[in-house]
């Protein structure tokens, strides 16, 4: 089992100061999911299923050059790691870089066994090592022994089964203000109705015995499923309208946290260009898609992909 | 549930304002603890809520008509209700958008009686909120505020000044002494406890902090140290800032009462001259009223 590779200043940038901090806040525990082609960074796809799962997707090239990989998996590796050690790493690679002048110094990223002090058993490494022209820095960041074949099939097919797509998703006009909303929203209850239409509504309700409290976003771009919203609609309150658009088949309606809600928009760190939210089919899960252009257009960077998947809470619960 | 398709003549109040954060920083100043139970009553003048620690403390706000944009009253007699402070603040404080000045329409009662909230900003975007509300319990009312003689027993002093006296006063703890001095004329604020501590305003001394100050004869009474804290705990970063005095007064058998201003100014006009007082246009301005009972003690001497 072997990785080595060289982290590209691109991909040094989008880790140290955009993915790393927005994962971070998904959890503490990350897996590393590592193919021939891809790089996968993983939370709650093996773990738990009651934890937001987010899927941050990257094509070799978008982090990495001279990407050599091998395993008897088919050439894929995978472990778990605590994703604040990893940002330290990558942080203070950085700071040697940009202190050394000189064009000479890259970062070199490998998988390594060694024997930590005071201890008689190699352990697993995710090594990071600075070479300038006067000195290297080795930084060695624990991770968890690498998956079993039998594990590593089944984060495969959990990451597979992750991949199905909403059939209506909205784009939400702006997180920042969102993610403002959601957090004071918090304060008032623990558990978050939301409803999305093919009319590109999005609606989200908290419900105690106390207090409803609500906000409807309109008239959003929707991609996939869409309809035409009845004229009758425009008087009726988001609540009516919202439950009318439920019965006619227009809209789904799941229940979710809003603690994970409030944590899926932290993904804005990772400064998406735009987010979409969808219901997935049978009101499996609520869907966050977070875009990202190449930079300088409007065309969809597809050598980078995040999307998070917020567990559906049991209605009978509340 | 629909309450939009509520008609305005069935409410007993629908009002509008456009600073959701100047009323939120006025409810929380009278926000001591986590759980509170609030009283509201509405009247052609505006709103009162009002809130209480059992035989000891009553806070008010006042939020005069004048701070709405809208305010359309109908009610016959004046409506009252309670509900938890703590949720309608937090309700609140979600439509407030940081940045953004954001107008929004309270209204009383909705079909189940609940306090409706909606935002007024945009059509396409909503944000509304439904607070149930509960039959009043019965408010105290010997918290009547009557002057201690013909003469007026008060002084004025810089908010940040005296939400930094009490502060301090936590360490002696308890117990807080407050004495008003005609000869010279001064107030001293004085805890006894695990040592002690006496902090002195000399109204000639400095102006600049005891701005106003009336006293013929000595006066001294005992209050208890949490319930001085309340009145001052959540004072908004806003009163600080814009530099303004609270009134103290003493009244008959001690009764203390703490008056705070809170600007309800819109965001764009609140950096507009305020005089040294700290008083601006009155229109703009929550009035918060603390009134706190004196300890009974008998060693306490008032002649």
């Amino acid at each position: 089992m072997k990785f080595k590779a060289f982290v590209t200043e691109n991909g040094v940038s989008l880790l140290d100061r955009r993915f790393l901090p927005a994962l971070d806040k998904m959890g503490k525990i990350c897996h590393l999911f590592l193919t021939r082609e891809h790089a996968f960074f993983l939370h709650n796809l093996l773990t738990s299923p009651d934890g937001i799962q987010s899927i941050a997707q990257f094509r070799k090239q978008a982090l990495f050059d001279d990407y050599r990989i091998s395993s008897q998996n088919e050439d894929r590796i995978a472990f778990a790691f605590d994703i604040s050690l990893l940002l330290r790493a990558v942080r203070s690679s950085v700071s040697i870089i940009s202190s050394e002048s000189g064009g000479a110094n890259r970062l070199q990223v490998k998988l390594v066994k060694k024997l930590p002090p005071n201890s008689t058993q190699p352990m697993p490494f995710l090594t990071f090592e600075t070479k300038g022209y006067k000195s290297a820095v080795i930084q060695d960041v624990p991770i968890s022994k690498p998956l079993s074949r039998a594990q590593l099939l089944q984060l495969q097919a959990a990451l597979d089964a992750a991949q199905d797509l909403p059939r209506t998703l909205v784009q939400v006009p702006d997180l920042n203000r969102l993610q403002n909303f959601v957090d004071r929203m918090k304060h008032v209850g623990d558990l978050l109705n939301v409803s999305i239409s093919k009319y590109g509504d999005l609606h989200l309700q908290i419900s105690t015995t106390l207090i409803t409290l609500g906000a409807e976003f309109r008239k959003l771009l929707v991609v996939g499923d869409k309809a035409q919203a009845p004229d009758e609609d425009r008087d009726l309150s988001a609540q009516t309208r919202s439950e009318r658009a439920i019965l006619m088949g227009d809209a789904q309606s799941v229940q979710v946290s809003v603690r994970h809600f409030s944590k899926s928009l932290q993904c804005h760190l990772a400064k998406p260009d735009c987010a979409f939210y969808g219901i997935a089919p049978q009101g499996a899960c609520l869907t966050v898609i977070f875009q990202f252009f190449i930079p300088g257009t409007r065309q969809t960077d597809k050598s980078i992909s995040l999307h998070c998947r917020l567990p559906v809470l049991d209605p009978g619960s509340s | 549930m629909s309450s939009s398709a509520m008609e305005a003549d069935t409410s007993d109040l629908v009002c509008q304002l456009d600073n959701v954060q100047g009323i939120v920083d006025a409810l929380s100043t009278v926000r001591w603890k986590r759980h509170q139970d609030a009283v509201v009553e509405l009247s052609e003048h505006g709103i009162v809520l009002i809130v209480e620690e059992t035989g000891c403390l009553q806070a008010k706000v006042y939020l005069q008509k004048e701070l709405f944009i809208r305010y359309e009253y109908t009610a016959q007699g004046r409506p009252r209700f309670g509900l938890s402070l703590g949720l309608f603040v937090d309700c609140l404080n979600t439509f407030s958008v940081p940045g953004h000045s954001s107008t929004i329409e309270i209204r009383y009662p909705g079909p189940d009686m609940q306090l409706l909230i909606k935002s007024a900003d945009s059509l396409d975007d909503c944000i509304y909120a439904e607070i149930r509300t509960r039959i009043p319990e019965t408010i105290s009312w010997d918290y009547n505020f009557e002057p201690a003689g013909s003469t007026p027993l008060s002084f004025t002093v810089k908010s940040a000044a005296l939400k930094e006296a009490i502060d301090d006063l936590e360490w002696p703890g308890s117990s807080i002494q407050i004495i008003l001095k005609p000869v010279p004329p001064s107030v001293t604020f004085r805890g006894e406890g695990h040592g002690d501590l006496q902090i002195d305003f000399m109204y000639y001394a400095n102006t600049d902090l005891l701005i106003a100050f009336h006293c013929e004869h000595q006066v001294s009474y005992r209050y208890k140290y949490k319930f001085l804290r309340a009145t001052t705990s959540n004072i908004p970063s806003s009163v600080t800032k814009d530099n303004r005095g609270s009134k103290l007064t003493i009244g008959r058998g001690g009764m203390l009462k703490v008056q705070h201003l809170v600007s309800v100014a819109r965001p764009s006009t609140s950096h507009q001259h305020i005089d040294s007082a700290g008083y601006q246009q009155p229109s703009r301005i929550a009035y918060i009223e603390f009134f706190v009972k004196p300890e009974e003690d008998e060693d306490t001497v008032n002649d």
